[in-house]
Parts: structure tokens; C-alpha cells; sequence
């Protein structure tokens, strides 16, 4: 970077802050390929998801974005700065919430918030503010003196999406936020997450849950075996899969795997669960040949339904987001 | 909704001292914060072990020579400066990586420098409580007039960092847990039994006076003890050099372990 740093942020508020990664490779030992030619970009105001298997390298590609990590080849650049050369600067403009639980076990909740936000650059009142706007967002008030060790999974989970967040950088990095949070506060987090790209913030969303995923990104990317395998929308994703439907049998326990019929295709078996996909046009045969699996007591119920994210999930990686859950 | 001028994501950098000093100043709050449970817990802990060697080392002898009492009242000190550093703080280091933890941390936005002194801060107030105990211990036990010069001050200062630097490095510079939790084990045995602290080099065998000659912690007693007596010890030059540049070695072994990226 050869502009000055005063040159720069003369300019800055003007400037397109979008996320960029041309090529970004990271090879280990010489032959392991973590990430093979990564190409992205994300918009302020974008929730981006970032989907793939375990071992996909999800997570060394987020590394890099932060600093941790050197690319082997490649680039990444926020807005006019150079990511890779400066690692300080990453930092600066990067949040970043691991899936791993956050250090607080001798931290009060409210305390905790206030000193990253602190640490991030806030000042002590604005800092202050936000905390409780976080807190009663978030509905965690009740815990704000509780010590960290005390706090449940989900709670921690959203302490830790709180101190991420009290004082945000350009870029937001969410892996498995909503993990352990109970359905009533994981809506509030979603809310947050959306709040925090209109106010310009661009968010990776790093998850294994697709069906959160499809209701809460506006792009996405599949990862797989390092390489960027799909890119869009949830809907332009899904496009190759209209005229299609999701056919899934709950086999019993005991059961086999049937033979399958030759119309049904991409079929996947996760626990009891036998998922497979079908034209619409077979729609009256698949039901018939299901509603025969229960006759013969190997199935117990089925259903049959629209296809979705993980549909294409399934197709583009052979895993299901179920399988890599259990895993993680 | 509360409107917040500085919740719009930064336009701009920081960078010079008042970004050092704010990172300083919420870093060293932020380890106090994290060490709440166990500081006092750690201080009372340092103090018993202070105690517990002034106290321990005349149960040696009938009646203690006045200059082994003097080493160990002295040397003591140098125990309590040293072990939150560079003992306690790699096991830090190592427990976050265990739990995942350690990413975050690393990705705070504030300068490695800053970071260290923070810890480097800590370090010293943990310790110095138990170096203050030792001391008024082994004055009460043995009726030692302390001859307390300003020199004690460097000393102090100089020991504990070089502590903290080594630690730090070691805590940071090695990838496994495991080998960080058994190297900071073989310290506390090496320091405590064969680095010539609480008693005089001349004890040792000679090849190990000489071994002792190349590592820091020898030197450590020396520079506390120069400022602690009066005439009692020489080449106290050599022994300032020797433990600085080990502070050096810490600090250019943190830097690299902080600096790199795999």
C-alpha cells in the first residue's frame, strides 16, 4: 500500500468498502490444499453465508481474512486496503466471532461487552449505549452481572455475538452464531445480524445449517474440498432444482436401505432418514412407491415437499448440513 | 432506537500512542478481569510460597549461617517476580488454545506491543505483594536489616519483565499445549532447585555454575540482591547485561511467534 494513511482516510467515508478475495490459495506442507483459487466479494449491507462441509476450509479462508493466516497466493482486500500485507489493519476492520466458546469465565456479561467495545476502539459512554441496546435486544439483561462461567451455552453464544458486535468493524465474521440458542432469542439474533448490514457492515455467516442459511443470506457460497463449488442467491441456487421435488422417507430403525426406484436420484441416507430427489412428474409413483415401504413396515412416514437449499447442498458437496453438525 | 454517530462501521484507522495507550489501558483490564478469581487466590499462593521458603530453608541447619539466610531472604523475591510470568502466563496461553479461545484473542484489533506490556503489567502487580511479604517474613525471622537502595527498582523492574518476555514467547512461540504445560514444569524445577537463586553459585558443581553462568536467572538474584544489600554481591554489570538480554531474546521470540502467520 503506497497511499499515505492520512490520505487515505481523507477519502475513506466515499470509498466502496466492499470485501474482495481474487485467487486466494493456501497450500500447507506444500501439498495440502486448504483453499484452491477462492474468488468472492461482498457488499456493505450484505449478509453473505458461507457454507460447506467440515474440512471444506471454511475456516482457514476466514483466517486469512483476519490475519491469522497468509495466503500461499492470492488477494484480499477491503475497501482500499490490503488485507494480506497488513495484518493490523485486518483486525481493525474485521470482527470475528469463532465457534469456539469466548474466554469469559471470569468476565460479568455487561463487562465483558463494554471492555471489548472498548478494546475495539469505542468510546467509554458510546460504548456504554450500545452494550444496552445489545443487551435489551438480545434479551440477555437478566444475566448483565452474571459471571461468565454461570451462563448457559446459548447465552454465552449470545454474549459472545454481543462483544463481537458492540463496536463493529467493516467486516463481521459470524461462525455458527446461533449454536445452542434457544428459537425465541435466535430471532432476535437474526434481527441483529440484518440491523448490523444496513448500518454497512458486510457479514460472513459461517454455518453448516443451510435451512438457516436459505432463510437468512442474501448470497451464499458452497465450499468444497477448498474450492468455491457454488455462488448466488438461495434462489438463483435452487434454480436447477425447479421442476424437481424433495422426497424424504423416515425409515424405521431397524430398516434396510430398499432398493430404489430408477426415477429417484441424489439419494442420501442420514440416520433414519432417506432423502432423495425426484422429477414432478413421478410425484404419483414416488407417493405410491413410499406409501408401499410403510406396507412393508421398512418406512414409517414420508414427505414430500418443495426442494431446498440443502437439496442443493446435498447435490453440490454429497454431505447433508445434519452430517457435518453432528461432526463439528 | 438509540441513534450512535460511532456504531457505522469505522472509516478510519488507528494508529499512533493514544491507539497504544487506549490498548494498554483496556488490555490491562481486561487480564486483571480474567485473573479475578484466581488473583487473590495467586497472591496468597505466592506469598505462602515465599513464606514458605525463608520460613522452609532454616529447618536445613541448627542454626542457619547469617549468610544463608541472607541468599534466601533475598533470592526469594526473585521466585515471586518471575513465576506469574513465566510460569503461570504460558500456561494461560496454552489453556486458550486448548479451548479455542485463542483465535479471538488474536484477533483483537490492538498492537502486539501494547498486549504485551498489558501482560507484562499484570505480571508485576501479582507479584510484587509476595516480594514485599518474603521480605518482611525474612526480616522478622532472621533480623535482617534490609540495606533497600534505589537500585532495587531497575532490578525489580528488569526481572520481572525478563520473566514475563520468556514466558510470553514460550506461551505464544509453541503450537502445543502439552509441550508448553511440561516446559514451564521443567522451569519451576530447574529455577527453583538448580539455577544458583536462593543460595550462592559456588554450592553448585562447577560445570553447573558455568551453565548457570549463560541463563538468566542467577543473574536475576544477583541485580535484586544488589539492591537489596549492601557490598554483598559483584559484577552486578554483567549480571544487568545478561538478564536484558534475555528480555531481548523473550521479546524477539514473542514478536516472531505474534508476528507470523502459517
Amino acid at each position: 500500500m503506497t497511499i499515505s494513511i492520512e490520505a487515505k482516510q481523507a477519502g475513506l467515508s466515499a470509498t466502496d468498502w466492499s470485501f474482495r478475495a481474487e485467487g486466494v490459495t493456501k497450500i500447507y506442507g506444500g501439498t495440502l490444499r486448504a483453499n484452491d483459487a477462492i474468488t468472492l466479494s461482498v457488499r456493505p449491507g450484505e449478509v453473505y453465508g458461507l457454507l460447506g462441509p467440515n474440512g471444506a476450509g471454511k475456516t482457514t479462508l476466514v483466517k486469512q481474512v483476519i490475519g491469522l493466516l497468509k495466503p500461499t497466493a492470492g488477494q484480499i482486500r477491503l475497501g482500499p486496503f490490503d488485507l494480506v500485507a497488513d495484518p493490523d489493519t485486518a483486525r481493525q476492520l474485521c470482527s470475528y466471532l469463532p465457534q469456539a466458546p469466548m474466554p469469559i469465565d471470569s468476565f460479568r456479561v455487561r463487562e465483558a461487552i463494554e471492555l471489548t467495545g472498548r478494546i475495539r476502539g469505542g468510546g467509554r459512554s458510546d460504548v456504554r449505549r450500545r452494550a444496552t441496546e445489545l443487551i435489551g435486544a438480545l434479551d440477555i439483561g437478566e444475566w448483565e452481572k452474571t459471571m461468565g462461567q454461570r451462563l448457559s451455552g446459548g447465552v454465552r453464544r449470545l454474549v459472545g455475538f454481543a462483544m463481537v458486535t458492540v463496536w463493529p468493524g467493516r467486516v463481521v465474521i459470524l461462525d455458527e452464531p446461533t449454536n445452542d440458542v434457544d428459537p425465541l432469542r435466535r430471532r432476535l439474533l437474526w434481527d441483529q445480524i440484518r440491523l448490523l448490514a444496513q448500518r454497512g457492515c458486510a457479514v460472513f455467516l459461517v454455518t453448516h445449517n443451510v435451512m438457516e442459511a436459505e432463510r437468512s443470506v442474501d448470497r451464499l457460497a458452497i465450499i468444497s474440498g477448498g474450492r468455491l463449488i457454488a455462488e448466488g442467491t438461495p434462489s438463483s441456487l435452487k434454480a436447477d432444482d425447479r421442476g424437481h421435488l424433495r422426497l424424504q422417507v423416515m425409515l424405521r430403525p431397524e430398516a434396510a436401505t430398499p432398493p430404489l426406484p430408477s426415477w429417484v436420484r441424489q439419494p442420501v441416507r442420514v440416520g433414519h432418514n432417506l432423502i432423495t430427489t425426484i422429477d414432478e412428474a413421478d410425484a404419483a409413483r414416488s407417493i405410491s412407491w413410499a406409501t408401499d415401504l410403510i406396507g412393508a413396515s421398512v418406512a414409517e412416514e414420508y414427505a414430500l415437499g418443495a426442494t431446498t437449499l440443502e437439496d442443493v447442498y446435498i447435490r453440490l458437496t454429497g454431505h447433508t448440513s445434519a452430517d457435518d453438525h453432528e461432526a463439528a | 432506537m438509540t441513534e450512535l454517530a460511532g456504531l457505522l462501521p469505522p472509516v478510519s484507522l488507528r494508529r499512533g500512542l493514544s491507539y497504544w495507550l487506549g490498548s494498554y489501558r483496556a488490555l490491562t483490564r481486561w487480564h486483571l478481569a480474567g485473573l479475578r478469581m484466581w488473583l487473590m487466590l495467586l497472591t496468597v499462593v505466592q506469598v505462602m510460597t515465599g513464606a514458605g521458603f525463608v520460613l522452609g530453608f532454616a529447618l536445613f541447619f541448627d542454626h542457619i549461617p547469617a549468610s544463608a539466610a541472607l541468599f534466601v531472604s533475598t533470592g526469594v523475591p526473585v521466585i515471586n517476580l518471575v513465576v506469574v510470568g513465566l510460569v503461570l502466563g504460558p500456561q494461560l496461553v496454552a489453556q486458550q488454545k486448548l479451548q479455542q479461545s485463542y483465535d479471538f484473542v488474536r484477533a483483537l484489533p490492538v498492537p502486539q506491543s501494547a498486549a504485551a506490556v498489558a501482560w507484562y503489567t499484570v505480571c508485576l502487580l501479582a507479584g510484587l505483594p509476595a516480594v514485599a511479604a518474603s521480605l518482611l517474613i525474612a526480616e522478622a525471622r532472621y533480623g535482617i536489616a534490609f540495606t533497600v537502595s534505589p537500585a532495587i527498582v531497575p532490578a525489580v523492574l528488569l526481572t520481572a519483565f525478563t520473566g514475563t518476555m520468556l514466558g510470553y514467547g514460550l506461551g505464544h512461540a509453541v503450537p502445543n499445549p502439552m509441550v508448553t504445560t511440561l516446559v514451564t514444569e521443567l522451569m519451576i524445577f530447574a529455577v527453583f532447585g538448580f539455577a544458583p537463586v536462593v543460595y550462592p553459585p559456588w554450592q553448585l558443581p562447577s560445570w553447573l555454575a558455568t551453565l548457570n553462568w549463560w541463563f538468566p536467572f542467577g543473574h536475576m538474584a544477583v541485580i535484586v540482591r544488589a539492591g537489596l544489600t549492601s557490598g554483598m554481591v559483584t559484577g552486578i554489570a554483567s549480571s544487568y547485561v545478561t538478564v536484558t538480554a534475555w528480555g531481548i531474546i523473550g521479546v524477539a521470540v514473542s514478536a516472531w511467534a505474534l508476528v507470523r502467520r502459517g
